[in-house]
């Protein structure tokens, strides 16, 4: 049986680039999403229930997650503005183009902060990383059905949010990693 | 904020999904975490292993009790033994370190000496190709300077010599056509005398 080290190498060498990608698209930036990745394993070695965890992909996504968004609400809490934020990982536009679609996609992720934390990483887990259904429901435990469900709830959620004039920049609700 | 409908939300969403960090951001941040997890893991095993649970295993408990043993041991036989003689003992001791330092210092540093010797002929050796290289090259460029000076000099000298005789040459032709001029000028004045003369000769004998 492998020790928690062992355990986590593991996971580096299997899930390490897809995390990153995640956490990249998460804040739209490599370099914090590289120090949000160190932090991450390092919160994962530290912590004392590792080798309670059945399935330590999903704890880890989950947790990568909500580093990613306390790592956006602590950015607005220092206005963060646009300028200070560095390229994403765009195709070929204009640099207007590239602006708006940026803004679009900080409003976006600023909507699915507030989206409450088990249904936020569904929707991260479909609309995001582009699981399937039936993916989504194995790694949580659920039935496809309710990982659909939750995924529509989230939209809907999402919609209002968007729709309405509070973009979400109170940053309401706050959620620790899980260690 | 504008409504936004759902087709729109999807929109962005795929944009979002299709951002994909670079391989060598994906490397950069993989191999650095991989670096802290082998570094903390260290970092753990050099805390060191707990010797006092080992100490429980009765295996272990012997082992101490052997050493406990011997020490107390190798204790009273120190002290039950007469003294030694320092002073002859601090002779022989030093008659032995001299020897085999010696022997050692021979052995030791006599290879280190004739690599060091050697290198040192193979340095010295080509220190003085370098010298003697850079000595020709100097000498090849004296001689080149100086012999090219000597040519000069002697295409001037031969300049100034045609240029003396060409002088000296146009001055006899000067002189010859003015001795020439001379006497034509006398053999001219001369014929105009004999022409006088034959005339007054005729005209006597006619009278």
């Amino acid at each position: 049986m492998k020790n928690g080290h062992g355990k986590l190498l593991e996971l580096l060498e299997k899930s390490g680039a897809a995390l990153y990608a995640l956490l990249t698209r998460l804040t739209l930036r490599e370099d914090v999403a590289e120090e949000l990745m160190q932090e991450l394993f390092i919160k994962l070695s530290n912590s004392s229930e590792l080798d309670k965890v059945k399935n330590l992909g999903a704890y880890a996504r989950r947790a990568a997650i909500n580093l990613a968004f306390d790592w956006r609400r602590s950015q607005k809490r220092n206005v963060l503005g646009l300028d200070r934020l560095n390229e994403p990982a765009s195709n070929e536009k204009s640099p207007l183009a590239k602006l708006v679609q940026k803004e679009e996609l900080q409003e976006i992720l600023n909507a699915i902060e507030q989206i409450n934390t088990p249904a936020r990483e569904v929707f991260v887990m479909r609309y995001i990383q582009q699981e399937s259904y039936d993916d989504i429901a194995e790694q949580l435990g659920k039935t496809p059905h309710q990982a659909r469900a939750l995924c529509s709830r989230a939209m809907s959620n999402l919609r209002n949010i968007l729709g309405s004039n509070n973009s979400g920049l109170s940053g309401k609700e706050t959620y620790n990693v899980e260690d | 904020m504008s409504k936004i409908d759902e087709n729109q939300i999807r929109r962005r969403l795929k944009t979002l999904s299709q951002i994909e960090p670079t391989s060598e951001a994906t490397d950069r941040a993989m191999e650095r975490v991989r670096a802290a997890l082998v570094g903390k893991q260290q970092k753990r095993g050099s805390k060191g292993t707990r010797v006092w649970p080992l100490m429980k295993s009765p295996i272990a408990k012997l082992a101490a009790a052997a050493v406990l043993m011997i020490g107390l041991g190798y204790a009273v036989g120190r002290l039950s033994a007469p003294a030694p003689d320092m002073d002859q003992l601090r002779s022989a001791l030093e008659t032995s370190l001299k020897s085999s330092l010696a022997e050692e210092m021979n052995r030791r540093w006599q290879p280190v000496f004739a690599a060091g010797c050697v290198q040192l002929k193979n340095e010295l050796r080509q220190q003085v190709r370098r010298d003697l290289t850079e000595f020709a090259d100097q000498i090849l460029a004296a001689s080149g300077t100086l012999t090219e000076q000597r040519l000069i000099q002697l295409i001037e000298l031969i300049e100034a010599t045609r240029a003396r005789d060409r002088r000296q040459v146009a001055a006899a032709f000067e002189t010859i056509e003015f001795s020439r001029l001379q006497d034509k000028s006398q053999l001219g004045k001369d014929l105009v005398a004999l022409a006088a003369r034959t005339d007054k000769l005729l005209d006597t004998k006619e009278n």
